[in-house]
């Protein structure tokens, strides 16, 4: 009994100790518990950003750039691809594990192989930062040429490089794209969302040794961006700079322009700048070269614009060819101003106001048919608004409201000191001479093609309005037939054998103080040919010539030049010379 | 000697709980090995399945004959399992810079699994005979120390740590247990506390680097830190409900170290989250709760401080696999029991639980 009892509270004592010894045990994994709330619940999130950053890499890629093509589909734009090679100078082992790099012999390979200073190559090697960039164009062979020098620490990735093949040609009308891969300049810019690859983006998943799960190509088709296609055709563009550079060489002028049109379309078939650039290398070029001036600038036309005042006067019936003006042999007052013919005429026809660019004449018309009537024609002919064209940067230019012109203004507006323009304006208006008295939309670009060559947008001819009546635009054609003839100020313009409708003008420069300066002109010659059914209309601008600065004399030849050399070009046959404008046999005759 | 009693009072829920947990323990190792679809991964599987059944059969050894017979075996099952241990140094395989494994046939056996049962066995013996109202004296405390040494010595010069730490743990709770005498108590807690920089010094330089990277996990994300960091973030990831069966980007991406192994808890806490975790842990305990009291049920010394041994076995494997896969605790090669692939590892704790029902069908048995 007593054994017992002692047995019973010995069991007692031992029941207890397990009690204890189970809460000890209890309360140590509730720490364990604890700590894996604190892991799973608290720092959850914190832990699970950690983990999907060292097993996911977010990836980028951009398809590749569109090309842009010119009216026969060369391609003055295309993007090649090319790999940015970077480097982990920390990191820059030889795979062959028993290999030990000598770094001189190393940077020596690569520079070899990438075409790189060795010494700066030695001094990426040897630095310690993080990364750095050895060359961002390296070409696909090289890069496979470095990949089998077997290092690790390199990195690949595949990019795009922007290349012009045909260097400046039409440069300023294609524009640039810059290093980031978007367009900084011309259609570049200006298309920039069409021909702007698609970006994608995704995720890759990487196991611990770096090796990656779901690797898809770089870039796959579908991503390209489109393409555009000109109405620019690379033969007259180069026309056109070879002839405007001659120009400006010889008359040591400042800059030129040249702008040709069909005057039916409104399509611009080449728009030449010089001094010129070059889109590969834009940097190394004054940024005044890269812009696009015929649509960015503006002049004051001079004398090309009488074009439009005789247009205004036969309009207004008011006026008609042969009514005789009073030219004041050589000076008229109006008021303190005293306005000079570089010829002094007594009496010339409306018709000869034109051939011989007599500001007189000119100054005369304008008053008798007021200054509403001339502002409203030029309004009509689209100046001091933009024409549309799809280039970037477009300026309106000045034209002021009639009801603040003063009799000087509607004076010298009249031959074209007053008012500026865009060449794009003064080209488009003449166009639409050439065009039976139909003002067009300007355009560069025809058409946009998806990456397979199907077209997905097309710009076609559009017509902006009716300036004037089909018989006026007769009658300033044969009266702009006469500037040509060999006794015209524009007598220089004609290519043997075929006809040309112009007109030059000489318009002095104002400079910043808003006066004119003597020394400084503009020498413009604008036209179109034949003259019986206009195929061509070009703009020549020669800025500060200093030979000659007349425009018949620097301007014109170029016309010529580029006339005829398109034409060739064109097979366009020349008109025999008896073939003459005659506008009193009617519209349908001379269309024949 | 067969009664029909010891059917009537087999320990059902302990079988179905250790069931569960094996069941666990193989639905784990199923997404653990399945990275990749190689024949040597999934051949872990089906060994490991193997391992169960055969650990089945040695746990039905383990409860057929009453265990007072272990009694008078001890010492033999002890000395044994030493000439194993010294076999290990001998003749043993060496691997990953250690030598652990017995060879025997085309299958590797590690024998510090075992001597853990052999050392509760024979400490079991001498606790239940020198049991003292007042606790064991530091005299009476020389021969528990000097068995538990030995294997603690031969263990720990394999070198294996984590194994020989766990010896000291079982150790050191069983005779606590057992009471021991205030004054030797607080001696031995002071000669422990002297005992820490001294044992700072025998510790290689790579375990050295372990204890360091517990105290400062960032010191060497991608050396020493490396395991004890991408474990963190597979059990962190897992968030409360965990990224799905099979669907661990750690464990699939190879982030993980050992996960078939010592770090199959991380695989766990990643695909099944809190919740999956904190119910393992919840049947852990719920083991070592019907293992105490198999414990408590017990009438004789020996049978009880059998059931306090093996239950803190299974304990403090738990608890040290666990703290490490979540960085509380140095990274050392500790399986978790009946999770962790591995025949040893599951034979010995087959054979614990296989004592502690052995234990309790006899509990109705006086004398």
């Amino acid at each position: 009994m007593n054994s017992t009892k002692v047995e019973q509270h010995r069991n007692k004592l031992r029941n207890r100790r397990i009690i204890v010894i189970g809460g000890f045990l209890t309360f140590l994994y509730v720490v364990v518990g604890i700590q894996a709330f604190y892991l799973q619940v608290i720092e959850g999130d914190i832990l699970s950003k950690r983990a999907s950053k060292q097993y996911q890499k977010s990836m980028k890629c951009q398809g590749k750039r569109g090309a842009i093509f010119d009216a026969n589909y060369r391609e003055l734009a295309i993007s090649t691809s090319v790999v940015e090679v970077g480097m982990h100078p920390m990191d820059v082992k030889s795979k062959d594990e028993k290999t030990i790099l000598n770094k001189h012999k190393l940077s020596g390979d690569i520079a070899r192989i990438l075409n790189l200073n060795q010494n700066v190559l030695y001094k990426k090697l040897s630095s310690n930062k993080k990364f750095v960039w050895l060359d961002r164009k390296v070409t696909p062979m090289r890069a496979v040429t470095l990949r089998s020098l077997r290092l690790t620490g390199f990195e690949y990735d595949s990019s795009y490089l922007r290349v012009y093949p045909y260097k400046s040609l039409a440069a300023q009308v294609v524009g640039f794209v810059g290093v980031d891969g978007y367009g900084l300049d011309g259609l570049e810019q200006h298309f920039d969302d069409e021909l702007q690859g698609n970006l994608r983006q995704w995720t890759i998943i990487k196991d611990r040794m770096g090796r990656i799960f779901d690797r898809r190509e770089a870039c796959s088709p579908g991503y390209e961006g489109n393409n555009l296609i000109l109405t620019i055709d690379s033969n007259i563009q180069y026309i056109a700079e070879t002839a405007l550079q001659k120009s400006v060489e010889e008359n040591n002028a400042k800059c030129g322009l040249a702008i040709v049109m069909a005057p039916e379309t409104g399509a611009v078939k080449a728009i030449a700048h010089y001094p010129t650039y070059n889109p590969n290398s834009f940097n190394s070029f004054p940024r005044d070269s890269w812009r696009n001036r015929s649509v960015t600038d503006t002049f004051e036309p001079g004398s090309v614009l009488k074009v439009f005042l005789i247009a205004a006067a036969l309009e207004s019936g008011l006026c008609d060819p042969e009514m005789i003006i009073n030219c004041e042999s050589g000076q008229y007052r109006i008021g303190r101003n005293v306005i000079n013919d570089t010829h002094s005429y007594d009496f010339l026809t409306v018709h000869d106001v034109l051939k011989y660019s007599s500001n007189i004449g000119s100054v005369k018309i304008a008053e008798i048919i007021g200054a509403q009537a001339l502002y409203e024609m030029l309004l009509n002919f689209g100046f001091g608004e933009k024409t549309g064209i799809n280039c970037p940067g477009e300026v309106k230019g000045l034209l002021r409201h009639f009801q603040g012109w003063k009799k000087i203004d509607n004076a010298t507006i009249s031959f074209g000191q007053g008012i500026t323009v865009t060449p794009i304006q003064l080209i488009t208006a003449i166009s639409a001479v050439a065009n039976h008295g139909v003002l067009m939309t300007p355009y560069v670009v025809q058409a946009i093609t998806d990456e397979n060559g199907n077209i997905i947008k097309n710009f076609n001819p559009s017509e902006k309005r009716k300036v004037i009546m089909p018989e006026t635009a007769r009658a300033l054609m044969q009266m702009m037939n006469a500037v040509t003839e060999p006794d015209g100020t524009g007598g220089q313009a004609v290519p043997v054998g075929y006809t040309v409708c112009g007109k030059t003008g000489t318009a002095q420069k104002i400079n910043a103080h808003g006066t004119y300066r003597n020394c400084e002109y503009n020498g413009v010659f604008v036209g179109f040919s034949p003259a019986q059914s206009p195929e061509l209309a070009v703009l020549v601008v020669i800025d500060e010539p200093q030979k000659h600065h007349y425009g018949g004399v620097v301007a014109a030849p170029v016309f010529r030049e580029i006339v005829h050399e398109t034409f060739n070009y064109l097979n366009i046959p020349p008109s025999t010379p008896k073939e003459q404008l005659n506008v009193s046999n009617g519209v349908g005759e001379v269309g024949a | 000697m067969f009664d029909r009693r010891l059917i009537n009072y087999f320990d059902w829920g302990l079988l179905g709980i250790t069931f569960l947990i094996c069941v666990m323990g193989l639905v784990l190792l199923y997404s653990a090995v399945s990275v990749d679809e190689s024949a040597f991964q999934i051949s872990i599987f089906y060994k490991q399945i193997f391992w169960y059944g055969l650990g089945l059969v040695i746990m039905f050894f383990s409860f057929v004959f009453s265990y007072k017979h272990l009694d008078k075996w001890a010492p033999v099952i002890y000395i044994c399992s030493i000439i194993l241990l010294v076999c290990v140094h001998l003749f043993g395989k060496h691997a990953g810079g250690a030598t652990r494994w017995l060879a025997i046939g085309p299958f590797t056996f590690q024998p510090s699994e075992p001597i853990k049962i052999a050392l509760i066995i024979i400490l079991a013996r001498y606790f239940a005979h020198n049991v003292q109202k007042t606790g064991i004296t530091f005299r009476r405390l020389i021969i528990p120390m000097v068995l538990t040494a030995v294997p603690f010595f031969l263990v720990a010069t394999q070198p294996d740590l984590g194994t020989a730490g766990t010896i000291l743990l079982i150790a050191g709770s069983m005779a606590i247990f057992a009471k021991i005498d205030r004054r030797t108590l607080i001696c031995s807690v002071l000669v422990a506390i002297v005992a820490i920089p001294i044992g700072w010094k025998v510790l290689e330089p790579y375990q050295k680097e372990r204890v360091l990277t517990l105290l400062a996990p960032d010191r060497d994300p991608l050396g020493a830190g490396y395991h004890i960091r991408q474990s963190k973030i597979a059990v962190g990831s897992g968030l409360a409900f965990g990224k799905g069966y099979m669907q661990g980007t750690q464990k699939k991406l190879s982030f993980l170290p050992e996960q078939h192994t010592d770090f199959i808890f991380s695989v766990l806490a990643e695909e099944w989250g809190f919740a999956g975790s904190m119910f393992l842990l919840f049947m852990f305990l719920l083991l070592i709760a019907f293992a105490l009291n198999i414990a408590h049920g017990c009438r004789d010394s020996f049978g009880t401080i059998l059931c306090v041994g093996v239950s803190v076995m299974i304990f403090w494997q738990v608890f040290i696999n666990m703290g490490m896969v979540m960085g509380v605790m140095p990274v050392v090669g500790m399986p978790l029991p009946l999770i962790s692939y591995g025949g040893s590892s599951v034979f010995t704790i087959f054979i614990g639980i296989g004592l502690l029902m052995n234990v309790s069908m006899r509990r109705f048995i006086k004398q």
